[in-house]
């Protein structure tokens, strides 16, 4: 606003002047230099005094020219070309102005205001509109440059439009003028082009996931105005999580689900911790063996298949305090989209899901924070500004307090216990310039826990990632990314016994991928790229704790393996309803050494008893390779604009296995790599979803259909013992998977009631089956997975009193899972066994389970130190007592079943969070 | 100072339901299911050989029930019919018989429920004898010891898989032995002369473990130095004279596996992690419902068995023998004067210290025996300190040497 001030003052001092003869001509040459240089040289060889503003040039942009005989206009019109500057010379003076003209003579006003055909345009015209002077959004633009004789009455407005926080170009958003008819979408590289009246326009952008905003313009000639807008995270208590609506009908892929961290805050949940990944198991098609496990199971598939990202980087356990807590701190947290039907090509190594959380960017412009005080953990998260505008740190740190609460405990038993853990996350990013920016992630979990008094078991994630995201031009960008990624645990067994030992599990992985998106054409966008994986694994080494311990120490060789991809895919608009979404992915897995691989007999069944052979293999030798090609094939038709019809094929290859004995995941489990004699899991998705909106109400509809097979899937003999086997593979089975289920989701993204229903009915199955007795299991026959659960409902519902306060309720309903009963005693050769049923005969009892709770906004004041959020929840309102595990146990020669139940009591909590 | 209260309650809580909420779970046990369970393993001796029927028991029952009413048969590719008797835990062969070389034998059951059951074809494994069994005095884990090992080896390399078992004899002596015993007389116990030997009794034990080994990742078949028992120096089994002999099978392939999950089964796993439960498939099939489950194996193996004796000082010198199994002190302390001595007279009179009929209780329901001592008192030891036959037999064994 002081530029045009200070014009103003200039103009009407200048209006007592005389004007010079301004026809003289002058004599210039020069070349390479800056526009200011060239006014200095002018400025030197004439009379001439030059008014202007430095920061309206810029000093990077060099121009030559030579100039005999012209006029001071001439010259001046030729130096300010490509500009938005335009001159007024004044006798010795000549004022510079950025956009507008300074006009001598007053020009009447056509009297029908039509067209305004050259007409100037003046301050007043918007010197009456109010100025938000704190909001740059409300000032207004200038755009283009005015020129005197200039007859065209409409002007190109073009630009980008970006993400704030990741400068993404933003697709489909509508950009419209207030008040009339004209408006445009921007296409995939968030380009929009307007055709515009001279004079003040509003521009707004629209968009159902980013926040509109408005720019009041003043064009004066052809110009360019990008936006920058958010997401729309302020309204997030009530959109709790979108299936990608509308953005749903632009991808091809099926069964893709975004659930933004800000987004689940008013979901009732456990000692109220907000946890991201919690309301994953919410969604229909993404379940979990229970409380407590550490795992989920996507479509039927099994916990190791699913790939966690944080950052592009592997979270190989996302879970704290088995499985009660997301190892995520959510205020770090931006969203996490989960793949549960197609996977894009350039995710690979799991069968069943991918799971890419995406962190918070900080805050370029001013410090920030968040925090949470609950009652068992406590949470901090600031952002600071490093650079202005360019770069930030985010920092967030986690932790509970329960270690020290059990301290202070009477009850001996609970004394001596300890269940603790924290996180810390630290997030760089940097943007170097329009086309360059890096971002670093750190990210570090720790657990520890003890079950009974004399073990101490600890485990801990440890992950960098380092990208560096570059655009080519307009068309092409890249993204290089670098992660490593780092998983163990111990367990720490001390008793008077002899038997104390430590335990200790290692893997560890780097990844280097280099992605590139290119638009080659409206129809066809393209993302290609290579991505490269190391593994080392560490199976396990056992070691005596103290001196009286008499355990041998055993230390499993390491495990080592490189897995490599190369992925393209292609975006193909075939019209504009039918899109096809092409890709492959060309994995390779070589198992490396230094190894020693046993060799088994041919044609009989693999024990300890049939090794022929046992192969040495040294540093990085190959022991052996697979692979092949995964397509991944979507395609999307829209019928109309409330109706869609999407369809999925996908393979996947898999070449590393989690062992687990246990029903459900727990943080001792350990990642196999696959070898010689483990063979890579591969599996086939079929899936078909319809979606449709319905008029009343914005109410979503879809029902998604979904057939799987797959192959080399890991499971255990009869008798089988995996940790510390140094035969492993003679315990492991590889069968056929099976799986295949509907789900329904009813979806109210808006309005005072909002929430959705989501009823899934799946089964899934295995079959053992081999020419050996041992290596088969129920007969051969397919029999339920531990987690077929059939049915499947969760109701999530929020309800708006008023601005400050609301209630919400989740409800979640599922058959109990499988499992294998002792059914009877027999003996043999002198000792006695226990006779089990057929594999997952049984099922434990269904589990149910209802939340309450109240959300209380703080005030709305603008002026306040923090903005705060209470949350006030009842975990399990109904008491229901859900078996979590059985387990039987052999005492005074009697078989007895126990039952272990988490949150087997309704659950009260109060959180508070506030941000700054 | 509230809020702390609070935030302490539920912590408590939410710690006390993850840490402690184990609750004793009434599963439906209906699924119990009756199944047969076939023990046979023939073998190229000659003997009456041995089949066992049971059947499946519930979990609250602690004892199989033998399965009555059998037809018990083993048939050979000659055509030959080898018929089964029901004794009282087991079905014997009418006469005895062995295994030969390239027979085929197969294993055919009639139950009285008229079920048929018939096991695969199975052919005797290499005849192979067992070459040593060695005793060898070593430390392991810090504990010193005797290692029991067998040595056995096949020059045609076809057996590969053996399977062990044992038997343990040991000579025990009692060490408050008296050649006289008290026998009750009313109110009072008198001595005479023993009868029968109560000094020097023999104890026998099985093999529990199932013991495998197998030469298949080795060029050359032998089996060497195979650890079969190891008996720690401060065991009493080896404090006089011990005696094992050693049972060798020689196993095919499927019986090996089979015997191999057996032995995985039978161990619930560590602490580390729980061994997979599951039904074990062997070879014997229902005829008439091929998916009903049969537990058992019929194995066809050839057999070998070494005895070996040893006395204890012949492995260990100047090594302190063990202690007897049994708490029997001499000189008895002061300490435990009350407990030993008793004074062996009979009266009436509520003071006096005369104890004869509690001596002849503890006589009659052999708890104790007697020992003599100066005086008129005697002593009495727990019966195992003088009579051996309490807990083992008197019986010397046909094979034992001394």
């Amino acid at each position: 606003m002081r530029i045009f001030t200070i014009i103003l003052l200039l103009f009407g001092f200048n209006q007592l002047m005389y004007s010079q003869d301004q026809n003289s001509t002058i004599n210039l040459s020069f070349s390479n230099i800056n526009r200011i240089e060239v006014l200095k040289k002018i400025e030197a060889s004439t009379h001439y005094t030059f008014y202007f503003q430095e920061d309206w040039f810029d000093k990077n942009v060099l121009i030559s020219g030579n100039y005999s005989n012209k006029t001071i206009q001439e010259v001046l019109t030729k130096v300010f070309e490509d500009t938005e500057l335009n001159f007024y010379i004044d006798a010795r003076k000549i004022i510079l102005t950025k956009n507008s003209i300074i006009y001598d003579k007053y020009q009447s006003k056509n009297t029908k205001g039509t067209a305004t055909h050259n007409a100037p345009v003046f301050f007043q015209q918007y010197d009456s509109i109010k100025k938000d002077k704190t909001n740059t959004e409300n000032a207004i633009a200038l755009i283009g440059k005015e020129a005197v004789d200039s007859d065209i009455d409409l002007y190109t407005l073009s630009g980008y439009i970006r993400d704030l926080k990741d400068d993404k170009p933003l697709a489909d958003i509508n950009v419209k003028v207030k008040n009339t008819s004209i408006s445009t979408i921007t296409n995939a590289a968030g380009f929009y082009s307007l055709k515009l009246p001279t004079g003040i326009s509003t521009i707004e952008i629209e968009s159902l996931f980013y926040k509109s905003t408005s720019r009041k313009i003043m064009i004066y000639s052809n110009g360019t105005l990008d936006f920058t807008t958010t997401e729309k995270i302020n309204q997030l208590d009530e959109v709790l999580v979108k299936g990608k609506g509308s953005q749903n009908v632009r991808t091809a892929i099926t069964g893709v689900t975004t659930i933004e961290a800000e987004g689940v805050k008013t979901i009732p949940l456990v000692l109220g911790e907000r946890d991201i990944l919690k309301i994953a198991l919410t969604i229909p098609g993404v379940k979990t063996a229970g409380e407590g496990s550490s795992g989920f199971n996507v479509r039927g598939g099994k916990e190791d298949q699913n790939l966690v990202l944080l950052d592009n980087a592997t979270l190989y356990n996302p879970t704290h305090l088995f499985g009660f807590f997301s190892s995520i701190n959510p205020y770090t947290i931006n969203k996490v989209d989960i793949y549960k039907g197609g996977i894009p090509s350039e995710y690979g190594g799991r069968l069943s899901s991918v799971f890419d959380i995406i962190s918070k960017n900080g805050n370029t412009e001013k410090f920030s924070g968040e925090g949470g005080i609950g009652p068992v953990t406590s949470n901090l998260t600031a952002s600071i500004p490093v650079v202005k505008g360019k770069a930030s740190l985010l920092v967030g740190g986690r932790a509970t307090y329960s270690d020290w609460i059990l301290k202070t405990l009477d009850d001996e038993n609970l004394k001596n216990s300890q269940a603790s853990f924290y996180d810390l996350f630290a997030k760089y990013n940097h943007k170097i310039n329009k086309s360059n920016s890096v971002e670093g992630t750190l990210y570090y979990s720790k657990d520890a826990y003890t079950i009974t008094p004399d073990s101490l078991y600890k485990y801990s994630n440890r992950l960098i990632s380092l990208k560096w995201k570059h655009a080519f031009n307009e068309k092409t960008n890249s993204e290089f990314n670098v992660t490593n990624s780092e998983y163990k645990f111990s367990i720490n067994y001390e008793s008077t016994n002899p038997d104390s030992f430590i335990f200790k599990y290692k893997i560890d992985d780097t990844q280097a991928s280099l992605k590139f998106n290119t638009i080659y054409n409206s129809k066809h966008k393209f993302t290609y790229g290579l991505s490269t994986k190391l593994y080392k694994v560490n199976p396990g080494e056992i070691s005596p704790n103290g001196e009286s311990s008499l355990v041998t120490p055993i230390n499993i060789d390491d495990e080592k393996g490189l897995e490599s991809a190369l992925f393209l895919s292609d975006k193909f608009e075939i019209t504009e309803k039918l899109l096809l979404d092409v890709g492959a992915r060309y994995s390779f897995y070589a198992a490396l050494g230094e190894a020693t691989q046993k060799v088994y007999q041919e044609g009989v069944p693999m024990t300890p008893s049939t090794v022929i052979e046992e192969k040495k293999y040294g540093k990085n030798e190959v022991i052996n390779t697979s692979g092949g090609f995964e397509p991944r094939i979507g395609l999307r038709y829209i019928f109309d604009d409330s109706f869609f019809v999407k369809a999925g094929f996908d393979k996947n290859f898999q070449y590393i296995h989690l062992l687990s004995n246990n029903t459900t995941q727990a943080p001792t489990d350990t990642w196999k790599l696959s070898d010689l004699n483990v063979q890579p899991q591969s599996g086939l998705q079929y899936s078909l979803g319809l979606f449709k909106t319905l008029d009343y109400k914005d109410i979503e509809l879809s029902l998604e259909g979904y057939y799987k097979t797959s192959k080399n899937i890991l499971d255990y003999k009869v008798g089988a013992n995996i940790l510390l086997n140094q035969d492993l593979e003679t315990e492991l089975l590889q069968g056929e998977g099976k799986a295949y289920g509907v789900e329904f989701l009813l979806k109210k993204p808006y309005g005072r009631l909002n929430g959705w229903i989501g009823y899934t009915y799946s089964r899934s199955f295995i079959k053992l089956d081999s020419q050996f007795n041992d290596e088969k299991v129920n007969n051969g026959d397919y029999f339920p997975t531990n987690f077929d659960k059939p049915h499947d409902v969760s109701i999530v519902m929020h309800y708006k009193f008023t601005h400050r306060y609301s209630f919400s309720s989740n409800f979640v309903y599922q058959t109990g899972r499988p499992i294998t009963y002792p059914i009877g005693k027999y003996t043999y050769n002198g000792a006695e066994y226990t006779l089990y049923s057929d594999r997952n005969k049984f099922r434990i009892p269904d589990y149910y389970r209802l939340d309450i709770g109240l959300n209380i906004e703080g005030n709305h004041k603008i002026k306040k130190l923090a903005h705060s959020f209470w949350n006030i929840s009842i975990y399990n309102v109904l008491g229901r007592n859900n078996p979590y595990s059985i387990f039987f146990v052999t005492k005074e020669g009697q078989i007895k079943a126990y039952q272990t139940s988490i949150f087997g009591m309704p659950i009260p909590t109060i959180t508070y969070n506030f941000k700054f | 100072m509230k809020k702390i209260f609070l935030y302490t309650l539920l912590a408590i809580l939410f710690l006390a339901s993850i840490l402690g909420c184990t609750t004793p779970y009434a599963y439906q046990n209906n699924g119990f299911e009756d199944v047969v369970v076939i023990e046979a393993t023939l073998t190229n001796e000659y003997k009456t050989q041995e089949v066992k029927i049971s059947r499946t028991y519930s979990l609250e029952e602690n004892f199989p029930q033998f399965e009555s009413q059998a037809v018990v048969y083993i048939t050979d590719n000659l055509g030959n019919k080898y018929e089964f008797d029901q004794n009282t835990a087991s079905y014997t062969s009418i006469t005895p018989f062995q295994a030969l070389p390239d027979r085929e034998y197969q294993l055919h059951i009639l139950t009285k429920n008229g079920r048929t059951y018939e096991s695969s074809i199975e052919k005797l494994t290499t005849p192979n004898q067992i070459s040593s069994v060695v005793p060898t005095a070593v430390t392991k884990n810090g504990i010193l010891g005797v290692e029991i090992t067998v040595n056995s080896s096949d020059p045609t390399n076809t057996s590969k898989y053996y399977r062990y078992e044992y038997d343990e004899t040991y000579k025990v002596v009692a060490p408050m032995w008296h050649p006289n015993e008290a026998i009750p007389a009313g109110n009072v116990v008198t001595l005479r002369k023993r009868t029968t030997e109560a000094r020097t009794c023999y104890s026998n034990q099985k093999s529990e473990e199932i013991l495998l080994t197998n030469t298949n990742n080795i060029s050359e078949d032998i089996v060497s130095n195979f650890p079969i028992k190891f008996i720690s120096s401060k065991d009493p089994i080896i404090k006089n004279r011990y005696s094992i002999l050693v049972k060798q099978y020689v196993q095919s392939l499927t019986a090996h596996t089979y015997y191999e999950t057996l032995k995985e089964i039978s161990n619930n796993g560590n602490v580390l992690s729980q061994t997979q439960p599951g039904f074990l498939y062997g070879n014997i099939k229902s005829i008439d419902s091929p998916g009903e489950k049969v537990i058992g194996f019929f194995d066809v193996s050839s057999y070998s068995e070494k005895r070996l004796f040893f006395n204890f000082t012949d492995l260990f010198q100047g090594v302190l023998p063990p202690s007897y199994p049994y708490y029997c002190p001499a000189p008895i302390p002061d300490s435990d004067i009350a407990e030993y001595y008793f004074n062996n007279c009979y009266s009436t009179n509520p003071n006096s210290t005369c104890q004869g009929p509690t001596i002849v209780q503890l006589i009659e329901s052999r708890i104790k025996v007697y020992y003599p001592t100066e005086g008129p008192l005697y002593i009495l030891y727990p019966i195992e300190c003088g009579d051996c036959t309490s807990f083992s037999s008197n019986i010397k064994p046909s094979f034992w040497i001394d």
